[in-house]
């Protein structure tokens, strides 16, 4: 196991930005640590990486104990939001500089770059300055400059989160190619969750500085351990005392399933393909329903009809918490 | 050739190469004229005055006023001290803006507010407060009246806030995550500040070394009490002009401050140039 991360303690003030968390992160995979701003993921990614100290626990990298380490000495690539280039130095500098530390052979470094900055697709670049770049290019040349120090773990703090939602998606694209090339441990922080679904091998959900859950994708997104991890990972409704997803509700104009509730709908919007309905039930929820365009047309759903809802076959549901986000 | 073969052969509209294309417009014209008119009335006029003043009497004369033994005695003093003081400064000055900008402590505030204080004093009040604490009399034991260590003293003294001043705002802005991602590249914390913070603050300690220099160099308020004004020994540039000029021999003043213009001048460029390399070494 590549990172374990075992009883750690963050607190600034007091504000509890990690409570006794316990993290193992795989070798080789594409890790995301996902969660709300403020839920102290960003925390946890910069006590791995040396740059904040826990007031307790321990951060073994590689079978190596690394808590009392400084960052210097982490051997990790550490890629921030903002891309924190040196601005005063070319693209091919900024890549080289790891290297220079280390006092790696002028040739090396300088074959090494040009490798590196072909990986990124920047070489045509090699010798402007980070001010000329766009921030998409920016935040590659960042990823290229952690990467040249082989680390033996890459974290990345939010790293498309100052992009915009057209680059944003072409990098984590190719972030996940990139992955798949080099396989470095990588773990990325993100409160996007169509981006850690879409990108990651393994999720760990992080809210209010506890663990919620370690899983795939799929594991998280079918078997949620609460009502949190549910929520956070898509839309969410209430229905019968449990937490489902709204396209996980059977509709009907008659109550032809067993167990199926009345209901009254109370509003009909449609956005594209899909038919989003508000529907107020005998029980007295207010259920959130989807269904698609040609099954509402051939209900003649329209708002005041009234309908029955069953929780669908199958269905991933969640008993449904006092504190529902 | 006439002007107008000329303009056939080579189009007349075609923007030279060289050197920026002029953006002015009426508006901006004027601007340009108001501030024209100001500088040259407050500055460049006054300064070739002097110039003509000091070349008056010839070229041997301005030689011989400056290599007169007590003004090259006094020029040399001063220049070096000033040099001095502002090597100093170059180095206390991004140290206490380090501190100032970096570190929480108590009464930081007061110590924001002390450090302008050499700046806001009227010379001769600090000159007094120099002379009370390290004249005859000194309270510490510590007597440099009528030495050069006066001087260098009182420079020191007037000249503090130049440097951090200029620092601390750029030093505000720079960006922690550079010096986190340097860090977690394996740099020491000497090498990111060698290779990533000095480079960005090299124009305003090179700007505040100038100002510090630039002082020094005027300075007479706050030496006169405490230097003693000894020929050959504590006397300084503007000490010396005062004299000539209560002597009436304005020329020998003129050709002073003629020396002093040609140095600062060097001075500035020279800083220019060397905060040019440093901000561009990476």
């Amino acid at each position: 196991m590549s990172i374990e991360v075992t009883g750690l303690n963050k607190k600034f003030g007091d504000f509890v930005a990690l409570d006794d968390v316990n993290v193992t992160i795989p070798t080789g995979q594409l890790t995301a640590l996902l969660g709300p701003s403020g839920g102290g993921k960003s925390t946890l990614l910069r006590i791995i990486a040396g740059l904040e100290k826990s007031d307790t626990g321990t951060v073994t990298i590689e079978g190596v104990d690394a808590t009392d380490l400084p960052a210097q000495k982490r051997n990790v690539g550490f890629v921030f939001q903002h891309y924190a280039v040196f601005k005063h130095m070319t693209v091919a500098k900024n890549v080289a500089f790891g290297l220079e530390i280390r006092k790696r052979p002028k040739d090396e470094i300088e074959h090494r770059v040009q490798e590196l900055l072909k990986l990124v697709h920047l070489s045509q670049f090699s010798h402007r300055l980070p001010s000329q770049l766009s921030g998409g290019q920016r935040q590659r040349m960042a990823l290229a400059r952690a990467l040249a120090v082989e680390p033996s773990v890459l974290l990345l703090d939010e790293p498309f989160g100052a992009l915009d939602a057209k680059v944003r998606k072409e990098l984590r694209d190719w972030l996940r190619r990139l992955h798949d090339d080099v396989h470095v441990t990588t773990v990325f922080v993100t409160h996007d969750q169509e981006e850690a679904l879409e990108v990651a091998d393994e999720i760990v959900v992080i809210n209010e500085g506890r663990v919620e859950q370690v899983g795939t994708p799929d594991q998280l997104y079918d078997e949620p351990a609460n009502d949190f991890v549910m929520s956070f990972l898509g839309e969410v409704t209430h229905f019968g005392g449990v937490s489902l997803r709204p396209h996980d509700i059977e509709l009907e104009t008659s109550p032809k399933l067993a167990g199926s509730v009345e209901g009254t709908v109370h509003r009909l919007v449609r956005i594209g393909f899909e038919v989003r309905l508000t529907v107020l039930t005998v029980d007295g929820d207010e259920v959130a329903v989807v269904v698609t365009r040609a099954h509402a047309r051939a209900l003649q759903l329209r708002e005041g009809s009234t309908v029955w809802l069953t929780p669908a076959a199958g269905a991933t549901v969640v008993p449904r918490m006092a504190a529902a986000v | 050739m006439t002007s107008t073969e000329i303009a056939a052969v080579r189009p007349a509209r075609t923007p030279r190469r060289s050197g920026p294309r002029s953006t002015l417009t009426r508006s901006s014209g004027l601007g340009l004229g108001i501030a024209m008119i100001w500088f040259s009335a407050l500055v460049l006029i006054p300064l070739a005055a002097v110039v003509v003043t000091a070349v008056d009497g010839g070229w041997d004369v301005f030689w011989s006023t400056v290599t007169n033994g007590q003004t090259a005695a006094a020029i040399r003093l001063t220049v070096l001290t000033a040099v001095g003081v502002t090597a100093v400064n170059v180095v206390m000055g991004p140290l206490i803006a380090w501190v100032l900008v970096r570190d929480r402590f108590w009464g930081k505030s007061v110590l924001e507010v002390m450090i302008d204080i050499p700046f806001a004093l009227p010379t001769v009040v600090a000159g007094l407060v120099l002379l009370s604490l390290y004249g005859q009399d000194s309270p510490l034991g510590v007597d440099v009246a009528n030495t050069r260590m006066a001087v260098f003293l009182a420079f020191l003294f007037v000249t503090l806030p130049f440097v951090v001043r200029m620092v601390q705002p750029v030093l505000e802005e720079l960006d922690r995550d550079v010096e986190e991602a340097a860090a977690s590249l394996g740099a020491s914390r000497f090498t990111t500040f060698r290779r990533i913070v000095l480079p960005s603050l090299a124009p305003a300690i090179a700007a505040g070394a100038a100002l510090s220099f630039a002082r020094g160099v005027s300075e007479y308020g706050s030496l006169v009490l405490l230097s003693g004004n000894l020929p050959f020994k504590t006397e300084v540039t503007s000490v010396r002009i005062l004299s000539s000029i209560e002597n009436d021999n304005v020329p020998a003043a003129a050709a002073v401050a003629t020396v002093l213009l040609a140095i600062s001048l060097a001075v500035i460029v020279l800083l220019d140039v060397i905060q040019r390399r440093v901000a561009a070494r990476g």
